[in-house]
């Protein structure tokens, strides 16, 4: 019992570095050798699922680009989800961003949806800009921005992303403020993002919205999905996982919960290590 | 794989590398990487602001192509018409930039002010109507219709809208609330029931720390899918390359600079 006692001890003492290197290789060797882990919906993905799904076909929604690169692996996969679905139903999507490196972090989701390179590819699309989308483009001002677009978009945005004149593209005709789109969604990595949709977008005009999240954002959001402000939530890079197979085009996010499930084995066992130790140490303690 | 493709990934693996080089110690990798984030960051924002904003919202409206203002010689196309209510953020702004001159600096309070006075606004109304009102009929819940079944079964699936469910949400609700309410002491049954608004509280914070630790650990997934990928013979094997050049030199460095005890 000693020995056993002796080895928790030395564990909940270990060099921070140690458990560095050991999450890290948790991480690494499940990406080298994929291992194939089951994912399994759950009911607040299935909701934002159920949501895009009922939009009627052929509709215009917007969707915001609303992180740059830091939290990419974590909004990026679900935005490339939802505007496969999206244009799957045959939506007309208008991009905009409410952070400056959004703008580029859209180019890429719309590279990779692109068949441009392989046109049999069943999860890319023959998409052309204008027609099934436009690029309007960052803008500062957060909060300020989305009130704007609820009012008067055509205040906001008198160009594009390339430069031409709202005014001047046929896609942009009937588009006026927040009300003209059957859904919103915002793909967020925080500040100005989600809570701000709501506040400012979602509930002062009553246009459906949803949200795809960082997983730290999800605690304060989830409140939202009970009470209907949002139809649903892609919670962190799990629900980008469950939304992948929901729509049945597996991609990076599938991919890296296997990744996922081992680093935080480690980590819980070092947590229960910790602890051990703590209480250990404690009544040694106390009988010396 | 064009040259510049290249080149991004080189810089792109030393940069990650460097940040996580701070995971041993402080070191000038580090440094270096933190410099660069920083400082790129604060200008690509003016930058893309000045452009994006700036330029055709506000020049586009003081100076539109004929405008009254266009014998300036100032003359910015976006088909805006001459809006002179503009003046007045133009003004509010130049006023916040002059006040880096010490004897000026009185002039950033009214910009300061206008902002302060717009945020505060804007906020208060989208604060009250989702965050407060919304939850508040929200965690009106039905408990004794008997329309509700009491545990999830094959009719809700997923809706949440179970009588068990809305009872946790209400006691929670309550419990947590009456935890903050200090006007009366904490003993006896109210002493017992703001504990369980404690416990309510615990489980909210850990299940926030286990979707903080969820979302590092996405970013290194990504993270190390980007090396994974600058590692292979089409980048020059970026990754391994830059990976060999900082140990080595970090090698170097730390045998010339010793960790001090306690640092």
């Amino acid at each position: 019992m000693n020995f056993l006692e002796n080895i928790i001890l030395k564990l909940g003492a270990v060099d921070r570095r140690v458990i560095f290197v050991l999450i890290g290789l948790a991480v690494l060797v499940p990406l080298l050798t994929p291992i194939s882990l089951p994912v399994r919906e759950t009911p607040t993905t299935v909701k934002f699922y159920d949501g895009i799904e009922n939009i009627p076909k052929n509709s215009k929604v917007l969707v915001s680009f609303d992180y740059g690169p830091s939290t990419r692996p974590e909004i990026h996969p679900m935005n490339v989800g939802v505007l496969r679905h999206m244009l799957r139903n045959g939506h007309q999507i208008y991009i905009s961003c409410l952070w400056p490196d959004g703008i580029y972090m859209a180019l890429d989701a719309l590279e990779e949806i692109s068949n441009d390179e392989d046109p049999d590819n069943e999860s890319s699309f023959d998409i052309k800009e204008y027609e099934d989308y436009i690029l309007l483009g960052y803008r500062p001002g957060a909060e300020a921005v989305i009130k704007g677009l609820a009012s008067d978009l055509r205040k906001v945005y008198t160009v594009d992303s390339k430069g031409r004149f709202i005014d001047e593209i046929e896609m942009m005709d009937g588009i006026n403020n927040l009300n003209d789109f059957a859904y919103i969604y915002s793909g967020s990595a925080g500040y100005p993002g989600t809570f701000e949709w709501v506040k400012y977008g979602g509930d002062p005009t009553g246009v459906p919205m949803s949200s795809g999240t960082t997983s730290v954002q999800v605690n304060e959001v989830i409140p939202y999905v009970q009470t209907g402000q949002l139809i649903g939530l892609l919670a962190g890079m799990p629900g980008a996982a469950e939304y992948e197979k929901l729509i049945n085009s597996p991609g990076i996010a599938i991919q890296g919960m296997a990744a996922q499930s081992f680093a935080h084995i480690v980590i819980v066992l070092f947590i229960i290590f910790g602890n051990l130790a703590f209480f250990i140490k404690q009544r040694r303690d106390r009988k010396y | 794989m064009s040259f510049s493709a290249i080149l991004g990934a080189w810089i792109a693996a030393f940069l990650t590398l460097g940040i996580f080089s701070y995971l041993y110690r402080d070191n000038p990798f580090y440094k270096i990487a933190e410099h660069v984030f920083v400082g790129i960051s604060a200008a690509y924002v003016a930058a893309i602001s000045f452009w994006t904003q700036i330029y055709p919202n506000l020049f586009g409206r003081l100076f539109p192509k004929d405008g009254p203002l266009a014998f300036t010689g100032l003359e910015f196309d976006f088909n805006h018409e001459f809006n002179i209510l503009y003046l007045f953020p133009l003004l509010l702004g130049v006023m916040m930039l002059i006040s880096v001159f010490q004897q000026f600096n009185w002039m950033a309070r009214w910009g300061i002010a206008y902002t302060v006075a717009i945020a505060a606004g804007l906020k208060a109304f989208g604060y009250l109507n989702s965050n407060v009102l919304n939850q508040v009929s929200a965690s009106a819940v039905d408990l004794f219709s008997g329309s509700l079944p009491f545990f999830y079964n094959e009719t809700t699936p997923y809706s949440g809208d179970t009588v068990f469910n809305n009872i946790v949400l209400v006691v929670g609700t309550l419990s947590a609330l009456m935890y903050f309410y200090f006007s009366k002491e904490q003993t006896g049954n109210f002493g017992r029931f703001t504990r369980l608004g404690i416990y309510f509280l615990m489980v909210s914070f850990g299940a926030s720390f286990g979707f903080a630790v969820m979302g590092r650990i996405s970013l290194l997934v990504g993270r190390f899918n980007d090396l994974i990928e600058y590692s292979s013979s089409d980048y020059n094997y970026a990754t391994f390359s830059v990976l060999l050049f900082i140990i080595v030199t970090l090698g170097i460095w730390s045998f010339q600079n010793p960790e001090q005890k306690g640092n």
